[in-house]
Protein backbone atom coordinates (compact mmCIF):
# COMPACT_ATOMS: atom_id res chain seq x y z
CA UNK A 1 0.00 0.00 0.00
CA UNK A 2 1.07 3.56 -0.95
CA UNK A 3 0.90 6.70 1.53
CA UNK A 4 0.94 9.98 0.17
CA UNK A 5 3.04 12.24 2.43
CA UNK A 6 4.80 15.49 0.40
CA UNK A 7 6.33 17.20 3.51
CA UNK A 8 9.49 18.92 3.91
CA UNK A 9 11.83 16.81 6.79
CA UNK A 10 12.67 20.24 7.95
CA UNK A 11 8.82 20.64 8.62
CA UNK A 12 8.81 20.73 11.84
CA UNK A 13 12.15 22.92 12.36
CA UNK A 14 10.37 25.55 10.02
CA UNK A 15 7.36 25.90 12.15
CA UNK A 16 9.08 26.20 15.54
CA UNK A 17 11.34 29.05 13.44
CA UNK A 18 7.54 30.96 12.50
CA UNK A 19 7.24 31.06 16.15
CA UNK A 20 10.68 32.49 17.43
CA UNK A 21 10.14 34.93 13.65
CA UNK A 22 6.60 36.30 15.33
CA UNK A 23 8.06 36.97 18.92
CA UNK A 24 10.80 38.74 17.33
CA UNK A 25 8.29 40.71 15.77
CA UNK A 26 6.93 41.71 18.59
CA UNK A 27 9.41 42.84 20.23
CA UNK A 28 11.10 44.48 17.34
CA UNK A 29 14.12 42.60 17.16
CA UNK A 30 16.37 42.29 14.54
CA UNK A 31 18.29 38.79 13.82
CA UNK A 32 21.09 37.50 12.15
CA UNK A 33 22.01 34.13 11.72
CA UNK A 34 25.82 34.37 10.88
CA UNK A 35 27.78 31.24 9.23
CA UNK A 36 30.71 30.61 8.20
CA UNK A 37 33.43 27.77 8.41
CA UNK A 38 35.63 27.19 11.88
CA UNK A 39 38.25 30.05 12.00
CA UNK A 40 36.84 32.08 8.91
CA UNK A 41 36.12 35.18 11.64
CA UNK A 42 32.80 35.19 12.94
CA UNK A 43 33.54 35.70 16.81
CA UNK A 44 35.69 38.88 15.34
CA UNK A 45 33.32 39.67 13.41
CA UNK A 46 30.97 40.19 15.74
CA UNK A 47 32.94 41.88 18.55
CA UNK A 48 33.52 44.33 15.80
CA UNK A 49 30.22 44.47 14.69
CA UNK A 50 29.42 45.49 18.95
CA UNK A 51 32.26 48.18 19.11
CA UNK A 52 30.68 49.77 16.01
CA UNK A 53 26.81 49.94 16.47
CA UNK A 54 26.57 49.58 20.28
CA UNK A 55 25.85 53.03 21.28
CA UNK A 56 22.95 52.92 18.83
CA UNK A 57 21.48 49.41 19.33
CA UNK A 58 20.86 46.79 22.13
CA UNK A 59 22.66 44.09 21.42
CA UNK A 60 22.54 40.77 22.18
CA UNK A 61 24.74 37.58 21.08
CA UNK A 62 23.66 33.44 21.23
CA UNK A 63 26.80 31.90 20.69
CA UNK A 64 26.53 27.88 18.97
CA UNK A 65 29.23 25.94 19.56
CA UNK A 66 29.47 21.88 20.24
CA UNK A 67 31.64 22.90 23.40
CA UNK A 68 33.15 25.07 24.99
CA UNK A 69 32.66 28.83 26.55
CA UNK A 70 35.27 30.25 24.77
CA UNK A 71 33.31 32.58 22.24
CA UNK A 72 30.89 33.77 24.95
CA UNK A 73 33.62 34.79 27.41
CA UNK A 74 35.15 37.27 24.38
CA UNK A 75 31.73 38.49 24.13
CA UNK A 76 30.82 38.95 27.50
CA UNK A 77 33.96 40.87 27.94
CA UNK A 78 32.40 43.79 25.90
CA UNK A 79 29.30 43.68 28.53
CA UNK A 80 26.31 42.52 25.96
CA UNK A 81 24.00 40.07 27.17
CA UNK A 82 25.32 36.28 25.92
CA UNK A 83 23.88 32.72 26.00
CA UNK A 84 26.19 30.07 24.92
CA UNK A 85 24.26 26.89 23.49
CA UNK A 86 26.74 24.16 23.29
CA UNK A 87 25.22 21.59 20.80
CA UNK A 88 26.42 18.67 22.15
CA UNK A 89 27.60 16.96 18.52
CA UNK A 90 25.19 19.04 16.55
CA UNK A 91 26.58 20.08 13.89
CA UNK A 92 24.41 23.17 13.65
CA UNK A 93 21.62 25.88 15.88
CA UNK A 94 17.88 24.45 14.99
CA UNK A 95 14.58 26.83 15.65
CA UNK A 96 13.85 25.03 18.87
CA UNK A 97 17.53 25.85 20.32
CA UNK A 98 16.98 29.42 19.61
CA UNK A 99 13.59 28.51 21.53
CA UNK A 100 15.01 27.27 24.42
CA UNK A 101 17.85 29.63 24.97
CA UNK A 102 15.15 33.06 24.72
CA UNK A 103 14.23 33.11 28.27
CA UNK A 104 17.61 34.03 29.05
CA UNK A 105 17.02 37.38 27.64
CA UNK A 106 15.16 40.54 28.45
CA UNK A 107 13.67 40.33 24.98
CA UNK A 108 11.85 44.17 25.45
CA UNK A 109 15.61 45.30 26.02
CA UNK A 110 16.84 43.67 22.74
CA UNK A 111 17.28 45.86 19.35
CA UNK A 112 19.76 43.54 17.54
CA UNK A 113 20.25 39.27 18.49
CA UNK A 114 23.26 38.12 16.40
CA UNK A 115 23.30 34.28 16.25
CA UNK A 116 26.99 33.09 15.66
CA UNK A 117 25.91 29.70 14.51
CA UNK A 118 28.45 26.22 14.57
CA UNK A 119 31.50 26.69 12.33
CA UNK A 120 30.28 24.62 9.43
CA UNK A 121 29.53 25.78 5.68
CA UNK A 122 26.76 23.16 4.99
CA UNK A 123 24.52 22.27 7.74
CA UNK A 124 23.51 26.03 9.62
CA UNK A 125 22.32 27.06 6.02
CA UNK A 126 19.38 24.54 6.19
CA UNK A 127 17.95 25.27 9.13
CA UNK A 128 15.81 28.12 10.02
CA UNK A 129 15.89 30.02 13.11
CA UNK A 130 13.60 32.83 12.69
CA UNK A 131 16.18 35.18 11.44
CA UNK A 132 15.99 38.57 9.12
CA UNK A 133 18.87 37.57 7.62
CA UNK A 134 21.63 35.21 7.00
CA UNK A 135 25.12 36.44 6.87
CA UNK A 136 28.08 34.51 5.74
CA UNK A 137 31.98 34.84 5.84
CA UNK A 138 34.36 33.29 3.42
CA UNK A 139 38.36 33.70 4.80
CA UNK A 140 40.86 34.03 1.99
CA UNK A 141 42.83 30.96 3.44
CA UNK A 142 39.99 28.92 2.80
CA UNK A 143 39.96 29.71 -0.85
CA UNK A 144 38.10 30.54 -3.67
CA UNK A 145 36.34 27.32 -4.73
CA UNK A 146 33.95 27.37 -1.68
CA UNK A 147 31.11 29.12 -3.32
CA UNK A 148 31.13 26.36 -5.92
CA UNK A 149 31.35 23.34 -3.37
CA UNK A 150 29.01 24.56 -0.64
CA UNK A 151 26.44 26.42 -2.81
CA UNK A 152 23.62 26.45 -0.31
CA UNK A 153 24.72 29.06 2.35
CA UNK A 154 25.99 31.34 -0.84
CA UNK A 155 22.32 30.80 -2.41
CA UNK A 156 20.59 31.97 1.43
CA UNK A 157 22.56 34.33 2.79
CA UNK A 158 21.91 38.15 2.20
CA UNK A 159 25.40 39.19 2.76
CA UNK A 160 29.13 38.01 2.04
CA UNK A 161 32.11 39.09 4.36
CA UNK A 162 35.10 37.93 2.37
CA UNK A 163 37.30 38.04 5.59
CA UNK A 164 41.15 38.10 6.34
CA UNK A 165 41.76 40.67 3.09
CA UNK A 166 44.98 41.26 4.82
CA UNK A 167 46.19 38.03 4.06
CA UNK A 168 45.80 38.23 0.33
CA UNK A 169 49.74 38.98 -0.69
CA UNK A 170 50.88 35.96 1.15
CA UNK A 171 48.14 32.97 -0.09
CA UNK A 172 46.86 32.34 -3.64
CA UNK A 173 43.08 33.85 -3.33
CA UNK A 174 41.28 34.25 -6.66
CA UNK A 175 39.31 36.96 -5.31
CA UNK A 176 37.72 37.53 -8.79
CA UNK A 177 36.53 33.99 -8.72
CA UNK A 178 35.53 33.69 -5.56
CA UNK A 179 33.14 37.38 -6.15
CA UNK A 180 31.96 35.95 -9.64
CA UNK A 181 30.94 32.00 -8.31
CA UNK A 182 29.54 33.89 -5.09
CA UNK A 183 27.20 36.24 -7.66
CA UNK A 184 26.14 33.09 -9.95
CA UNK A 185 24.34 31.68 -7.07
CA UNK A 186 23.11 34.55 -5.80
CA UNK A 187 22.74 37.59 -7.91
CA UNK A 188 21.18 39.63 -4.55
CA UNK A 189 24.18 38.89 -2.47
CA UNK A 190 26.11 42.10 -0.77
CA UNK A 191 29.43 41.26 -0.83
CA UNK A 192 31.69 43.07 1.55
CA UNK A 193 35.85 42.60 1.02
CA UNK A 194 37.12 43.02 4.66
CA UNK A 195 39.38 42.25 7.48
CA UNK A 196 38.07 42.15 10.71
CA UNK A 197 41.74 41.84 12.30
CA UNK A 198 42.68 45.39 10.92
CA UNK A 199 38.63 46.76 10.85
CA UNK A 200 39.87 47.53 7.23
CA UNK A 201 36.25 47.56 5.05
CA UNK A 202 34.33 47.09 7.94
CA UNK A 203 32.37 50.66 7.74
CA UNK A 204 30.74 49.30 4.52
CA UNK A 205 29.34 46.48 6.69
CA UNK A 206 28.16 48.44 9.37
CA UNK A 207 26.54 50.90 7.19
CA UNK A 208 24.48 48.21 5.39
CA UNK A 209 23.72 46.76 8.29
CA UNK A 210 22.37 49.57 10.29
CA UNK A 211 20.63 50.75 7.20
CA UNK A 212 18.34 47.27 7.36
CA UNK A 213 17.97 47.27 10.98
CA UNK A 214 16.41 50.53 10.77
CA UNK A 215 14.05 49.92 7.67
CA UNK A 216 12.76 46.97 9.94
CA UNK A 217 12.38 48.81 13.15
CA UNK A 218 10.18 51.81 10.94
CA UNK A 219 7.74 48.73 9.65
CA UNK B 1 26.55 15.23 9.86
CA UNK B 2 23.30 16.87 9.43
CA UNK B 3 21.86 13.53 8.68
CA UNK B 4 21.48 12.46 11.79
CA UNK B 5 18.70 15.33 12.65
CA UNK B 6 17.64 14.73 8.99
CA UNK B 7 16.91 10.94 9.92
CA UNK B 8 15.10 11.56 13.09
CA UNK B 9 12.70 14.37 10.99
CA UNK B 10 11.98 11.73 8.97
CA UNK B 11 11.34 9.08 11.75
CA UNK B 12 9.43 10.98 13.22
CA UNK B 13 7.02 12.09 10.19
CA UNK B 14 6.89 7.98 9.65
CA UNK B 15 5.23 7.46 13.34
CA UNK B 16 3.04 10.42 12.96
CA UNK B 17 1.68 8.56 9.72
CA UNK B 18 2.23 5.13 11.18
CA UNK B 19 -0.49 6.24 14.17
CA UNK B 20 -2.85 7.91 11.86
CA UNK B 21 -2.70 5.29 9.11
CA UNK B 22 -2.65 2.64 11.38
CA UNK B 23 0.54 0.82 9.22
CA UNK B 24 2.73 -1.28 11.30
CA UNK B 25 6.10 -1.20 9.04
CA UNK B 26 7.48 0.43 5.93
CA UNK B 27 9.21 -0.94 3.23
CA UNK B 28 10.24 2.12 0.95
CA UNK B 29 10.24 6.06 1.96
CA UNK B 30 10.12 7.75 -1.04
CA UNK B 31 12.24 10.96 -0.91
CA UNK B 32 13.51 14.14 -3.25
CA UNK B 33 16.01 16.47 -2.95
CA UNK B 34 18.63 18.72 -5.23
CA UNK B 35 21.34 17.22 -6.67
CA UNK B 36 23.48 20.09 -5.55
CA UNK B 37 21.47 19.81 -1.23
CA UNK B 38 24.68 18.82 0.11
CA UNK B 39 22.73 15.13 1.25
CA UNK B 40 24.68 11.68 1.40
CA UNK B 41 22.16 8.97 0.24
CA UNK B 42 24.38 6.59 2.42
CA UNK B 43 25.04 8.45 5.01
CA UNK B 44 21.07 9.14 5.52
CA UNK B 45 20.57 5.16 5.30
CA UNK B 46 23.19 4.58 8.17
CA UNK B 47 21.64 7.34 10.04
CA UNK B 48 18.29 6.20 9.28
CA UNK B 49 18.69 2.55 10.48
CA UNK B 50 20.20 3.13 13.62
CA UNK B 51 17.60 5.17 15.11
CA UNK B 52 14.67 3.60 13.23
CA UNK B 53 15.00 0.56 15.28
CA UNK B 54 11.85 -0.22 17.25
CA UNK B 55 9.47 1.94 15.39
CA UNK B 56 7.31 1.66 12.58
CA UNK B 57 10.42 2.97 10.18
CA UNK B 58 12.23 -0.28 11.48
CA UNK B 59 14.00 -1.87 7.96
CA UNK B 60 12.45 0.70 5.53
CA UNK B 61 15.00 1.54 2.29
CA UNK B 62 15.45 5.35 1.38
CA UNK B 63 14.51 5.55 -2.30
CA UNK B 64 15.99 9.12 -3.87
CA UNK B 65 14.29 10.97 -6.61
CA UNK B 66 17.59 13.38 -7.05
CA UNK B 67 16.12 15.91 -8.76
CA UNK B 68 18.59 18.06 -11.34
CA UNK B 69 21.14 21.04 -11.08
CA UNK B 70 20.43 23.76 -13.79
CA UNK B 71 21.76 26.69 -15.23
CA UNK B 72 20.60 29.13 -16.99
CA UNK B 73 23.62 31.01 -18.88
CA UNK B 74 22.95 34.56 -20.24
CA UNK B 75 25.94 34.79 -22.49
CA UNK B 76 24.68 32.24 -24.53
CA UNK B 77 20.94 32.14 -23.43
CA UNK B 78 20.98 28.43 -22.79
CA UNK B 79 19.47 26.03 -19.74
CA UNK B 80 21.83 23.12 -19.46
CA UNK B 81 21.90 20.52 -16.95
CA UNK B 82 25.28 20.54 -14.79
CA UNK B 83 26.68 18.00 -12.59
CA UNK B 84 28.23 20.36 -10.68
CA UNK B 85 28.35 24.01 -10.20
CA UNK B 86 31.56 25.54 -11.39
CA UNK B 87 30.00 28.98 -12.19
CA UNK B 88 30.84 28.52 -16.08
CA UNK B 89 28.54 27.59 -18.72
CA UNK B 90 29.41 24.16 -19.89
CA UNK B 91 28.57 25.31 -23.28
CA UNK B 92 30.10 28.64 -24.00
CA UNK B 93 32.28 28.74 -21.33
CA UNK B 94 30.94 31.84 -20.07
CA UNK B 95 30.76 33.21 -16.64
CA UNK B 96 27.55 34.58 -16.79
CA UNK B 97 25.84 32.27 -15.43
CA UNK B 98 23.29 31.83 -12.37
CA UNK B 99 22.03 28.63 -10.66
CA UNK B 100 18.52 28.30 -11.33
CA UNK B 101 17.80 24.38 -9.44
CA UNK B 102 19.56 22.07 -7.76
CA UNK B 103 19.22 23.05 -3.92
CA UNK B 104 15.81 21.85 -3.27
CA UNK B 105 15.73 20.85 0.58
CA UNK B 106 14.83 16.92 1.36
CA UNK B 107 11.31 16.02 1.24
CA UNK B 108 9.49 13.05 2.16
CA UNK B 109 7.03 11.76 -1.53
CA UNK B 110 5.33 9.07 0.01
CA UNK B 111 5.59 5.74 1.74
CA UNK B 112 5.38 1.91 0.61
CA UNK B 113 3.53 0.58 4.11
CA UNK B 114 1.89 -2.67 4.90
Amino acid sequence: MKVKVVKKVLDANDRIAEENRKLFDQHKIFVINLMSSPGAGKTSLVEQTIKAIKNKYKIAVIEGDIQDTYDADRIAKLKIPVVQINTGGACHIDGNMIREALPSFDLNKIDLLIVENVGNLVCPAEFKIGENIKVMLLSTPEGADKPAKYPLMFQESAALLINKMDLISYIDFDLKKARRDSLSLNKKLKIFEVSCKTAEGLEAWIAWLTQRIDEFKKK
Amino acid sequence: MHELYLAESIINIISNYAEHNGFKKVNIVFLSCGRLSCIESKTLQFAFDVQAKGTAAEGAVLEFQILPAMIHCFSCEKDLEVEIHTGVCPSCGGHEVVLTAGTEELKILELDVD
